[in-house]
């Protein structure tokens, strides 16, 4: 009898566990020109002042972003089935980042700088420095990690659940003890935070990725890629990020 | 005991193990068991293995059901294991290898956050909670505290936090004996000197700790006694600030110029929540306003408005709109180009912002004056249907303006569903004006009428336009919205003009091609009122697809008085000059549309109905007893088509087709005979008809961000219906012209353009070509019969910018624009008039920050028929340098039109005629000038995109 109950009780935490490894996370990715004019080397302080003071009110820019993930997997993309809120619908560029933490195994499929591009390597993990702090997001107790993109230059700091032990997270960042829930790239330049979880059973669909031909590259190539867009638009005195992702 | 036996047993296998390795292993196994302070487990808490160095994540696993964990084979060496668990504050504990194979920790208690300070900060604040060993901080910003309190109020606020009467503080227990700021001591040791004082504003962390006491730091031995202390830290200032700039320069009297000078200054003051500024300009260098950028700086986050259209309709489509010209808007005005004539500007004015979330408030006051002297030469071909004569024109005016305006805005989010904005705009001018001309009518054989004019006139003009919008979203559904608004408009002009006109000829002139001299005093008294009322609904009814419903009300009421008076005859009033007229126009519109949204395309179709009805009567005087009578009502239909499609690659599509509708102005529906220029009368046509305009259009953008390079293509039509034309009737004895309104149908324009840019060389060179056609037929009667202005346009164009190195800029321009017109009442009378532009602007950066910029603009205009041909080179240059090691000041001296050729020259086409018309210029002058910029000043190297 006192077997069976142990059983039953393990049986049934097991099943919270399972649960708590498979769902979809709604994230709400808030950019702010004005912070990210104000990086750009190219431009005055009296120009990235000007733009700082006229578009004060005006200044975020928000889109809803879709994680599904389970314990081996995750896929991060656009909202299929995003509601227009009586505004118009414009075209987001192809994104699709998917991650297999069994296999080691990544596929992007990332539309930019005119072209579509294919994305397939390991995980390339990077190095996350865990920070002291906790706080709340979307119902869950988070801790700060904090990592840097050497490419573009920027401070990434992630808030990972504790009690959602998922290695998966927006954008491209994954590795954490816990789901990501929050992504703060370059102190507050953009914010990608969750704004719902919902455990549930995935379906294959939830995971998969769309049909797209593109060119096939590798994280070495992306990063040659977005490293030399880069230094190219600042030296043509152009915003870099109108034509990738920040 | 059977655990503990376990346990022991496991102990000692450990230790045997070890034993039997004795050099130490390369590799290790970290065990140990999470529980919390009473030893209960903690199951699936997060333990991880961080380098010492810079915390990196090295490892990480989850505890088992027990709390147990394990990690197998990591490397020997020093690491930092930390356990986190929810409500608990996280462990951390240095571990070390010194070659043992396994290495158990044993259970490590995790201490709980007190409950206060989790429930309240972490979940409800949901403000980080930093946790650095013993300090707590708290992150200031999430505790709201009315503006101007203290930090001592702030305190009151924190969890676990407590402030007595006296201002002691207390922090989870124990009284705080230290408040330091930045970690720096606040007026001595007394905590309540910085809790007091400072405000709460200022602050952007608050840290509690324990502290050694002042002994243990002093003497440098640790007593083992704790302070509890409280450290404030400060924000940094980036959000608040102040600049400004004040350029000054002036120059030498010169071959017939008079000495030059401008001046411009501005200052800026903000916060997070206010923005004040204040600008001042002053020049004779026709520098007439404000340049986008300093409007921009003056407006600050008031400078553009979204949310402004009170006038709801199909989306993003201008249905209508009064297109009353003559009269300057309500808004500042802003040009960055340069004016013609001889003009001596001032501006000035004042501009306060006030921006939170639920509340936003700006106010600006801006006064403008010009006084502007245009010296103008005119020609003009001109075609009748018997026969064609020409006219020449030399007229000097003298022109001074003045503008008061105030505006004024103020917008409140009463909650997230509800919305109020209010704006006000409006203007006082005053203004007076000079003219002397002389016109020559010359007729084929010869016989010329001599027109000399000379008017004296002044205006006052008041005008305000007041809007309120209400904006509603419904809680029932997502997406369904009602929006309402009202809008009331004032338009005062209060005239005069004393007009003398006399007439002399030469030729073989008969009687009957004489003219009456003229010396009258005019005045006119306008006033014009609109009230206007919009209401929309949007109804999102399925997933793709929104249905938006408008109603739009207007009744504009139109009052002018004018009295015409013979100040030859006795000042005897002229009747046949003089006018009462009084109209209501009242429009009415209700209209639907459905929009498609999906995936980047939007596809709405929608139609309204209209219905426009004048109502309105004149006489010679308000006395008069019999008035003449309009009564006009217009209905029609008018349909929508509009395509938006972005399409992947960067590739956008759009396109539509919509019925334009324009209501007669003010000016055109009103009989007023207007005879300022006698050669020229304009007459009103009280029974006008609004116009409609059937649009269609398309068009295609490509833009390829790797390569840099873009393209786009598009075209347009309009058939118009119900043209409002300008007809001509001239007398062909007198020739004196009398240009009315009408509405005559069949007139149809067609545009087309397209262009295309590409990198030569990535970065350095890039190269833009455009081109155009735009083909026209315009109807108007000459004379009463119709005459089909028939033009065709045609542009091309390309840019070179060179941008090779960040010390070399140049940028090169090419265009060419021909246009031939045939009137179809005289087929001997086509006309080709062409315009070409060649441009080049250098700029190079010198060592000691010293640059020079130089540009060259080359324009020719021809028309054979007018025997027309000017060539005009203007040539400016500036050498400047930049000061000093902070980069705040420039010197700078600048020589505009070197070669001293700068005259206005603009060739244009009538219903029945072409005209060229050359102003005499402000030409070669030069100026040395200075500027000081607080924000520093930065050579402009290159054309500016966007960014």
């Amino acid at each position: 009898m006192k077997k069976l109950l142990i059983i039953l009780c393990l049986l049934t935490s097991s099943a919270a566990m399972a649960q708590k490894t498979e769902g979809i996370v709604t994230y709400e990715r808030k950019t702010y020109w004005t912070k990210l004019i104000a990086r750009l080397t190219f431009l005055s302080q009296e120009q990235k002042d000007r733009a700082a003071q006229t578009w004060k009110n005006d200044d975020e820019y928000k889109e809803k972003m879709k994680l599904a993930f389970n314990a081996n997997e995750s896929l991060y993309a656009y909202p299929t089935d995003e509601p227009t809120d009586g505004g118009y619908s414009w075209r987001n560029s192809d994104l699709f980042l998917y991650r297999n933490f069994e296999k080691d195994k990544k596929t992007d499929i990332i539309e930019m700088l005119g072209k579509t591009y294919i994305v397939e390597d390991s995980l390339h993990t990077p190095s996350w420095k865990i920070g002291n702090q906790i706080k709340d997001i979307a119902g869950y107790i988070c801790m700060k990690a904090e990592t840097e993109d050497p490419i573009k230059k920027q401070k990434i700091t992630a808030w990972f659940a504790q009690d959602i032990p998922v290695p998966a997270g927006p954008e491209r960042y994954n590795g954490l003890p816990g789901l990501i829930l929050e992504l703060n790239i370059n102190d507050g330049d953009v914010i990608i935070e969750a704004t719902n979880v919902t455990f549930k059973s995935l379906t294959p669909d939830d995971l998969k990725l769309p049909k797209t031909k593109g060119k096939k590259i590798n994280d070495a190539a992306y990063d040659a890629l977005i490293k030399q867009h880069v230094a190219e638009s600042i030296s043509a005195h152009r915003n870099p990020y109108w034509a990738i992702r920040y | 005991m059977k655990k503990l036996f376990l346990l022991a047993v496991l102990c000692l296998f450990t230790v045997v193990l070890q034993a039997q390795s004795p050099t130490g292993a390369s590799r290790f196994t970290l065990q140990g068991r999470a529980v919390d302070t009473a030893a209960a487990p903690l199951p699936s808490s997060t333990v991880m293995l961080l380098s010492p160095k810079d915390s990196s994540l090295v490892n990480f696993t989850r505890a088992d059901d027990k709390g147990a964990f394990a990690f197998k084979n990591i490397k020997a060496g020093s690491y930092v294991l930390k356990i986190s668990f929810v409500g608990l504050i996280p462990y951390n504990q240095v571990v070390k290898s010194d070659g043992e194979a396994v290495v158990n920790l044993g259970d490590l208690k995790l201490k709980p956050i007190t409950k206060e300070l989790f429930e309240v900060v972490v979940k409800t604040a949901k403000a980080p909670l930093t946790i650095k060993g013993d300090t707590i901080e708290y992150n200031a910003s999430s505790f709201k505290v009315p503006a101007g309190s203290t930090v001592e109020d702030l305190l009151r606020k924190l969890p676990g936090v407590q402030v007595d009467q006296d201002g002691n503080i207390r922090a989870q227990g124990q009284e705080v004996k230290k408040v330091t700021v930045d970690g720096k001591n606040f007026f001595g040791n007394d905590p309540k000197q910085a809790t007091k004082n400072l405000q709460a504003e200022a602050i952007t962390k608050v840290q509690v700790f324990n502290d050694k006491t002042e002994q243990a730091k002093l003497t440098g031995i640790d007593d083992g006694k704790k302070e509890k202390t409280v450290n404030l830290e400060l924000k940094e200032e980036f959000k608040k600030g102040g600049f400004g700039k004040v350029t000054a320069a002036g120059g030498p009297a010169s071959n017939n110029v008079s000495a030059r000078a401008e001046a411009k200054g501005s200052y800026n003051k903000f916060n997070a929540k206010h923005q004040f500024s204040l600008v001042g300009l002053g020049n004779n260098t026709n520098q007439q306003g404000l340049s986008r950028d300093d409007y921009q700086d003056f407006r600050g986050s008031n400078a553009y408005n979204s949310n402004q259209n009170a006038d709801f309709g199909f989306s993003g489509g201008n249905y209508f709109y009064f297109s009353d010209s003559g009269d300057e808007g309500l808004g500042i005005p802003v040009s960055g180009r340069q004016g013609v004539g001889f003009s001596n500007n001032a501006a000035g004015g004042v501009n306060y912002n006030y921006d939170t979330k639920p509340k936003k408030w700006s106010g600006s006051y801006y006064y403008n004056q010009t006084r502007i002297e245009l010296d103008a030469e005119r020609r003009r071909d001109n075609t009748l249907p018997q026969n064609e004569y020409k006219t020449e024109e030399n007229s000097n005016q003298v022109n001074f303006n003045g503008n008061h305006r105030v505006s004024a805005r103020y917008e409140q989010e009463m909650d997230s569903l509800n919305s109020l904005v209010f704006i006000n705009n409006s203007r006082y001018g005053i203004g007076d004006g000079y003219l002397s001309r002389l016109q020559n009518l010359i007729r084929s054989n010869g016989a010329t009428t001599i027109n000399a004019t000379e008017n004296r006139s002044t205006q006052r003009q008041f005008a305000t336009s007041n809007s309120l919008i209400y904006r509603h979203k419904m809680r029932s559904k997502k997406g369904r919205s009602f929006a309402a608004s009202a809008t009331y408009e004032v338009n005062t002009n209060d005239a005069t003009l004393n007009l003398n006109s006399t007439n002399t000829y030469s030729g073989p002139i008969t009687t009957a091609d004489r003219l009456a001299d003229i010396h009258q005093d005019q005045r006119n008294n306008i006033i014009r009122s609109e009230y206007k009322a919009s209401l929309q609904f949007v109804e999102p009814f399925a997933k793709r697809f929104t249905w938006e419903t408008f109603y739009n009300f207007s009744l504009r009421n139109d009052e002018v008085d004018r009295d015409v008076f013979n100040r030859s005859d006795n000042a005897a009033r002229v009747d046949s000059l003089s006018l009462y007229y009084k109209n209501n126009y009242i429009y009415n519109r209700l209209g639907s549309s459905v929009r498609y949204s999906h995936k980047g395309l939007n596809l709405s179709v929608g139609l309204a109905g209209q219905r426009f009805s004048l109502d309105g009567q004149f006489a010679p005087d308000q006395t008069s007893s019999r008035f003449n009578q309009i009564n006009r009502v217009f209905t029609t239909f008018i349909p929508n088509v509009g395509l938006n499609y972005d399409l992947k690659k960067n590739r956008y599509l759009y396109g539509g087709y919509n019925v334009s509708v324009q209501i007669p102005t003010s000016r055109d529906l009103q009989p007023v005979i207007n005879n300022s220029n006698p050669l020229f009368i304009n007459v009103g046509n009280p029974n006008l008809l609004p116009q409609l305009g059937h649009n269609l259009n398309i068009g295609f953008n490509y833009f390829n961000p790797g390569s840099f390079m873009n393209a786009y293509i598009g075209i347009n039509g309009t058939k118009y219906v119900n043209q409002i034309v300008y007809s001509q009737e001239t007398d062909p004895q007198t020739l004196v012209t009398t240009i009315t309104p009408e509405n005559l149908s069949g007139g149809q324009n067609m545009g087309s353009y397209i262009g295309f840019g590409f990198p030569l060389k990535k970065t350095k060179a890039t190269l833009d070509l455009n081109g155009g056609i735009n083909l026209g037929t315009n109807p108007a009667k000459i004379n009463r019969i119709l005459n089909d202005t028939k033009s065709q346009n045609y542009n091309v164009g390309a840019r070179l910018s060179l941008t090779p190195a960040e010390w070399l800029t140049f940028y090169g321009n090419a265009n060419y624009n021909v246009t031939n017109t045939q009137f179809s009442i005289n087929a001997n009378r086509d006309q080709t008039f062409s315009n070409t532009n060649w441009g080049g602007e250098l700029t190079l950066r010198l060592p000691h920050s010293l640059y020079i910029n130089t540009t060259m603009n080359y324009r020719i205009s021809i028309n054979e028929q007018l025997n027309f041909d000017q060539r005009i080179p203007l040539w400016n240059a500036s050498l400047y340098h930049i000061l000093g090691k902070a980069k705040r000041a420039e010197i700078r001296l600048t020589a505009i039109d070197m070669l001293n050729r700068n005259v206005a020259v603009s060739l244009n086409r009538g219903v029945n005629y072409t005209q060229s018309e050359t102003i005499q210029t402000l030409a070669r002058y030069f100026t040395i000038g200075f500027t000081y910029n607080m924000r520093g000043v930065q050579a402009k190297m290159r054309r500016e995109g966007f960014y």
